[in-house]
């Protein structure tokens, strides 16, 4: 049984957490905000590269018919559920002093962290991609063909049709990106100043029992994914019109 | 003497290895108005979709204006369009959607084509033009849709039902916009409807289609 004293304890011990992370935040503590930065920058740089390498082949995916189609779609879905560690660990091969990328000099940067993030949002906004264009509506080519659309319209078209289901890809992989502490951990090596993300800064900093640097680091993460929310929502209000 | 705007030799058409059309001759005036009336399943569609080239028929031949089709189905596109009963309209503006087949053409005053189109199927421009699709009704989408298919004066429009789910005042827009392109451009109108009584009145020809073939072709 839960005595009143320690539940009072509890709470208080959470609140506190709660009270230190404003402190934290609003104070603009540079340890706090450079974890910030940094997820920011690899973030934003992992997904800009994702959605470079993925869409297009995600789209081919979900539009045209070739032959092992299905066999690539079923590789590209097996994808997702790759386990982060796993990808960590293979950057962490290839770009590691003995790896075939060693002279490069990636590991423990944010260059790397970008690699091995980048893989893993690759498949994410390719098949949900692929997807997304799987499920237009079936009137969609020929009302195009009647309207005069050449096949190359067509397919610009159709891509601009999928707009929104790419949109929620690239929420869907930004949410797994950021949120990601395996690769970052691994490949970056968690280095304050240099590669510490948010992630991994509440892994460390809880085990440490810093636990109001956690939350307000968590408090980041949650105004993040709704920012982005509000941000899909949006552009789907405005190119409706 | 010109030749007829379609001609149809032998037109055979099968889905899975059913023959679903079997047109032994077939001639469609230009500028005419043809009606085309018959149960379900009867190759209505079927016949609109070769006449729209948007399949090629699994035997016999096709001529436009003379001229065999196959293999020019994407250029004789940008004369002929097709309205279905229930059309798609693009993730966009009306005007958007107006505009679509016009820009596609890279033809000029597209503004201005647009808000004449619109007000030809009834639609105030001022009102309806920056609506999104989600904004319209029923009949207001085919409206729209109609309005996106005479905007770029078609040669021949073809009308799959167009009436079949609207209102009877939408009903009555959509015919009065079609007529109108018939006598103001000398739009060839091909409509499939299940309404006798109106293709009668109208139409030059009227088709009637049973099991795939056309069983009583005349006036």
């Amino acid at each position: 049984m839960v005595t009143g004293d320690r539940r009072g304890g509890w709470v208080d011990y959470i609140l506190d957490g709660l009270r230190q992370a404003f402190v934290l935040l609003f104070t603009g503590d540079p340890q706090t905000y450079s974890a910030v930065q940094i997820t920011a920058i690899t973030s934003m740089l992992a997904i800009a590269a994702s959605m470079a390498l993925g869409v297009i082949p995600g789209f081919l995916l979900g539009y045209a018919d070739f032959p092992g189609k299905r066999a690539v779609r079923t590789v590209v879905d097996s994808m997702l559920s790759f386990p982060t560690v796993v990808i960590g660990l293979l950057v962490y091969a290839f770009i590691s002093r003995r790896g075939p990328l060693g002279d490069l000099g990636l590991l423990y940067s944010v260059s790397g962290m970008v690699i091995g993030l980048t893989i893993l949002g690759l498949p994410i906004i390719t098949a949900l991609t692929a997807s997304a264009v799987e499920h237009l509506d079936a009137r969609l080519k020929p009302t195009l063909l009647t309207l005069g659309a050449s096949p190359w319209q067509v397919v610009v078209t159709t891509l601009w049709e999928t707009r929104f289901g790419i949109m929620l890809a690239a929420m869907a992989a930004f949410g797994r990106i950021v949120s990601e502490v395996g690769i970052a951990m691994i490949v970056g090596g968690n280095i304050k100043w240099h590669t510490r993300t948010i992630t991994t800064a509440i892994a460390l900093e809880t085990s440490k029992g810093e636990f109001a640097m956690g939350i307000a680091l968590g408090l980041v993460l949650m105004v993040v994914a709704f920012a982005v929310n509000i941000a899909v929502s949006a552009f789907r209000r405005i190119s409706e019109k | 003497m010109n030749p007829p705007l379609y001609e149809l030799r032998n037109v055979i058409q099968a889905h899975s290895g059913r023959t679903v059309l079997d047109v032994p001759a077939l001639s469609l005036a230009a500028g005419a108005i043809v009606g085309v009336t018959g149960p379900n399943g009867s190759g209505k569609t079927t016949l609109l979709r070769l006449l729209a080239f948007l399949d090629r028929p699994a035997g016999g031949e096709i001529r436009f204006m003379g001229e065999p089709c196959l293999g020019r189905e994407g250029t004789l596109r940008r004369q002929v369009t097709l309205l279905v009963q229930n059309p798609y309209l693009l993730r966009r503006s009306v005007r958007g959607n107006v505009a679509y087949g016009l820009k596609a053409r890279g033809m000029s005053d597209v503004r201005g084509r647009t808000d004449r189109a619109l007000a030809a199927v009834g639609l105030s421009p001022a009102r309806f033009a920056d609506r999104a699709r989600h904004e319209l009704s029923g009949g207001e989408a085919q409206r729209v849709a109609l309005a996106a298919r005479l905007a770029f004066e078609p040669q021949v429009l073809l009308l799959d039902e167009p009436t079949a789910s609207l209102d009877a005042e939408s009903a009555k827009l959509v015919r009065t916009a079609a007529l109108d392109a018939r006598d103001r451009l000398g739009t060839t109108l091909v409509v499939v409807s299940h309404d006798i009584r109106w293709l009668t009145e109208v139409s030059d020809m009227v088709l009637a289609m049973e099991g795939g073939r056309i069983a009583t072709p005349g006036a």
